[in-house]
């Protein structure tokens, strides 16, 4: 069964002035291990899909199950709490908490989840060692460069144990070199801890990681390919 | 982690933050100032109302709507045992008052006698400090003048006054008395009117025939005794005959008028707090709009709102808590010092404070209630200036808190 499944969804902004219609009837499934990009031109409804996937905007019409979940019938706190123990987040930028050390800002999701401390301490320490910022744990954000920031947020998105993540151009803001450390890296998570990455991009390379490529286009799904990676 | 966010985030401008503090500080130190000196002064004015007139007073029932000779009453020891099941009572002052005429020479003048046993009165007021001329009571047929009264009927220490007044139960009282010594208290009304002589020679003056004759009795009380238990128990055993008021009734025109000082003390206070509560919402306000990106991704990643609610109360709190701390440190010695070391005064002001009869000393209050009280209202205020910023968290749109 897929762990997402989206169906004939709308999403119109701005219904009251001048209206944008930035989904226009997409239908997507999900399955569990997926390393898949949404891809398309500025403006397409790639930013908005991925909202509405990750619980964070409701679609203007059309439904968007989470496994037996459909997120429209949860109130706003559920969907909160929701998003909390079932979905992983990878923003472009401002994604950890200044004043929180990289170990702190990975914890901060497990805390919020009451997960025992010993068991946050091991998942942390493990998850910091596997994006390579094991050295750098007690760093603020502050003290990190971009790559490494987002690295953070790839632990601390893992150390929730989600059922997928969702990064909307990640790699917007770094450099060839940490764009390519940070995919081979979210490549690496989606092999060893079985997660499902969908991600937005606009970036070939990470186009050219992606097992699935899902084509937006003025609202509209016009493409869908799988390839063998 | 949820404290170490907000602890943190309160010193990331530390400035700011510093700022903020410091209006909280300046608010509360000129309250603490104010509050500590007119809670002060009208601490030593109810005290020395106090020490005058006693915690409460046993007269006849009526007596006190109407002073007259005709309510006084006799004492034969019945009340000893009363006063003894009482522990709290530290002192009981009898007294014997009435009006009469005294003359010397060609003047004659309206007066009040006060009928007072010298030991005890003067342990309980310090009268025989307050002789300027002379000596205190030490015999029978003394009598002790005010000074102005001395001027009027143009009399020496030595010289024989001649008193004639109504005594109990429509005699006629009369009699002639040594003055052995002029007085020199505070008021100008007592230096004029007031005679005292001795309890037993006021008693054979307006009444000869039967001993014991009294207008009232003043109960002193241990310190921060309640009065009104005492009360209820004294007139359970005097019964009806006798009426206990409380020295809030006897001095209610000096409560009446320190209570309008209050208020407007209360407004002034208002005024600074209401400063100082800017001062940590305008922080608490900048501190709000520069992290909604922040609250954003803590709300996208799972955080409910009540919980973001709680760190930023917290972090106001620990604002207002710096400025309260530090006024604390300054103003908690600097009071007690004040208290112990109190300003003295001079000039008009020092005769205002004859005419209230207290001394002419600005002293000092400084309570751990006054602290207390004053840190609680700042903590409440800042707990107002957080509604803004509890607002925000409650409503604002994750999405386009992180767009813009
Ligand atoms: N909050 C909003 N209010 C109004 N219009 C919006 C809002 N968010 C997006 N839009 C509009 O919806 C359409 C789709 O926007 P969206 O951000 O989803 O595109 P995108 O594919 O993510 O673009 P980009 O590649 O530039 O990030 C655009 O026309 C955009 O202007
Ligand atoms: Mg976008």
């Amino acid at each position: 069964m897929s762990i997402i499944k989206a169906e004939g969804i709308y999403k119109t902004y701005n219904e009251t002035h001048v209206p944008v219609n930035a989904l226009n009837g997409v239908d997507l499934q999900i399955e569990q291990g997926e390393f898949t990009a949404i891809v398309g031109p500025s403006g397409s409804g790639k930013t908005t899909l991925l909202n509405i996937i990750g619980g964070l905007d409701l679609p203007s019409k059309g439904n968007i199950f989470i496994e037996q979940t459909n997120l429209k019938d949860l109130s706003s706190k559920q969907l909160i709490d929701f998003r909390l123990h079932h979905i992983g987040f990878v923003f472009q930028a401002y994604n950890l908490i200044p004043v929180l050390t990289a170990k702190e800002n990975t914890e901060f999701i497990m805390v919020l989840q009451k997960r025992p401390k010993k068991e946050r301490e091991e998942k942390v320490k493990e998850l910091l060692e596997a994006v390579g910022i094991g050295d750098k744990a007690n760093h603020r954000p502050g003290q990190l460069s971009g790559g490494q920031q987002q690295r953070v947020a790839v632990a601390r998105a893992l150390a929730s144990q989600p059922k997928y993540i969702i990064a909307d151009e990640p790699t917007a803001n770094l450099d060839s070199k940490s764009t390519h450390e940070l995919l081979d890296l979210m490549a690496d998570m989606n092999k060893k801890y079985q997660t499902t990455f969908i991600f937005a991009t606009h970036d070939q390379r990470v186009m050219d990681k992606a097992r699935r490529i899902v084509t937006l286009d003025d609202g509209k799904i016009t493409s869908d390919e799988t390839f063998d990676r | 982690m949820l404290a170490a966010i907000a602890w943190r985030n309160v010193w990331r401008n530390r400035r700011r933050t510093l700022i903020a503090a410091a209006s909280v500080f300046t608010a509360m130190v000129l309250s603490l100032f104010m509050l500590s000196m007119k809670q002060g002064s009208l601490y030593q004015m109810i005290a020395a109302g106090v020490n005058q007139v006693g915690n409460l007073q046993i007269h006849d029932t009526g007596y006190w709507e109407n002073k007259s000779l005709d309510r006084a009453f006799f004492e034969h020891g019945q009340f000893n045992p009363v006063f003894k099941s009482i522990p709290e009572i530290t002192r009981v002052v009898p007294h014997l008052q009435t009006f009469s005429l005294a003359s010397y020479g060609k003047q004659t003048k309206g007066i009040v006698i006060s009928g007072i046993d010298p030991r005890l009165e003067d342990q309980q007021s310090g009268l025989s400090r307050k002789i300027i001329d002379g000596h205190y009571l030490s015999g029978r047929d003394e009598v002790l003048i005010g000074e102005l009264m001395a001027t009027y009927l143009k009399m020496n220490v030595g010289d024989s006054i001649v008193l004639l007044g109504q005594g109990y139960r429509g005699i006629t009282a009369y009699g002639i008395y040594k003055v052995a010594g002029i007085f020199n208290l505070p008021s100008r009304e007592m230096n004029s009117n007031l005679l005292y002589m001795g309890l037993k020679d006021a008693q054979d003056f307006v009444y000869p025939y039967e001993k014991g004759l009294l207008t009232g009795y003043s109960i002193y009380l241990k310190d921060g005794t309640q009065e009104m238990p005492i009360k209820k128990q004294l007139e359970k055993q005097l019964g009806k005959k006798y009426e206990i008021i409380s020295w809030r009734t006897i001095l209610s025109d000096m409560l009446q008028t320190i209570s309008v000082g209050k208020i407007s003390n209360q407004v002034f206070v208002l005024i600074l707090y209401l400063i100082a509560a800017f001062g940590i919402f305008s922080t608490v306000l900048m501190m709000t709009i520069e992290k909604r990106k922040e609250y954003a991704i803590m709300i996208a990643l799972g955080m409910q709102r009540g919980r973001l609610v709680w760190v930023s109360v917290v972090e106001t709190i620990i604002v207002s808590i710096v400025g309260v701390l530090a006024a604390l440190t300054v103003m908690v010695p600097l009071l007690t010092y004040m208290h112990f070391h109190p300003v003295q005064v001079s000039g008009e002001m020092a005769k205002i404070y004859v005419l209230y009869n207290l001394e002419p000393i600005m002293p000092f209050l400084a309570s751990p209630e006054l602290f207390l009280s004053q840190a609680a209202i700042i903590l409440g205020l800042s707990f107002f200036s957080a509604v803004y910023p509890i607002l925000y968290i409650l409503k604002f749109n994750v999405l386009n808190a992180y767009r813009h």
